[in-house]
């Protein structure tokens, strides 16, 4: 890992707002998407009738600015580790569509939420202990 | 699901991976040569272009299916990031990094079971 810019250059920030993006686009898109469902239309499995929500449209401008941050993050970080690191996402949407889509976690898939936290835990050690002698 | 279904969840999840690491690959050539060396826009553009057909392939699945059930596949995007970016872009893989990733993965996995 090359040398890396401080405050909001800050890679690990930049991961942060992306993962923040992503977490919210995803919510997003999967209201905008039920909005305007047409399962019977053989277009909708393109899913360019989804444009046809402004939800989409919000979430498409959540992509790009979680897009470029994560360019951002891939100048500076391996990829190895910030992909990885990345799936933290995988975490905060299950709980999101919990809280905010009322969709239903149940107790395995808590376990598997568990699961997830230990790996990132796994493997943002590693960084905090670079970061530390840094 | 049906086969089509299925075919559509590879292609995305493919394009996704592959899009990944012509990225990271841009980034490592812009760190070089700068934001508008020709082969740096080239990268970027093909990786969102991939990401592009990536999104819409999602977009319509998202129509059909609980988002909790297909984000599993994304997860699996996990392990192939990171075998392929050891594997092509050289990057060092360490015993921990492997523990996590699996863990993460599997953790996905069973969230999409339950």
């Amino acid at each position: 890992m090359r040398d890396r810019p401080s405050g909001f250059g800050n890679p690990w920030l930049q991961l942060t707002v992306s993962v923040a993006c992503v977490f919210v686009s995803e919510l997003l898109l999967k209201r905008g998407a039920t909005e305007i469902a047409e399962p019977d239309s053989a277009l909708s499995w393109t899913g360019i009738n989804g444009l046809a929500s402004p939800l989409v449209w919000w979430a498409i401008l959540l992509i790009i600015a979680s897009f470029i941050s994560w360019l951002y993050v891939l100048r500076y970080v391996p990829l190895t580790i910030a992909y990885p690191l990345s799936r933290v996402v995988d975490v905060l949407v299950p709980l999101g569509c919990w809280i905010f889509l009322g969709e239903f976690i149940s107790t395995l898939r808590w376990c598997g939420i568990a699961l997830v936290v230990v790996g990132l835990a796994l493997v943002a050690k590693p960084v905090a202990q670079i970061e530390e002698r840094l | 699901m049906s086969f089509l279904a299925f075919f559509l969840i590879v292609v995305s999840l493919l394009s996704f991976v592959v899009a990944q690491l012509i990225l990271k690959r841009a980034m490592e050539v812009s760190a070089k040569a700068g934001l508008r060396h020709s082969r740096f826009i080239l990268l970027v553009t093909l990786g969102v272009l991939l990401m592009t057909v990536s999104f819409f392939i999602t977009l319509g699945l998202l129509q059909r299916f609980d988002l909790s059930y297909l984000y599993p596949f994304q997860g699996l995007s996990v392990i192939f990031i990171t075998v392929m970016a050891a594997a092509v872009l050289k990057e060092r893989l360490s015993l921990q990094l492997v523990a996590g990733t699996l863990l993460i993965s599997a953790g996905i996995v069973l969230v999409s079971l339950s």
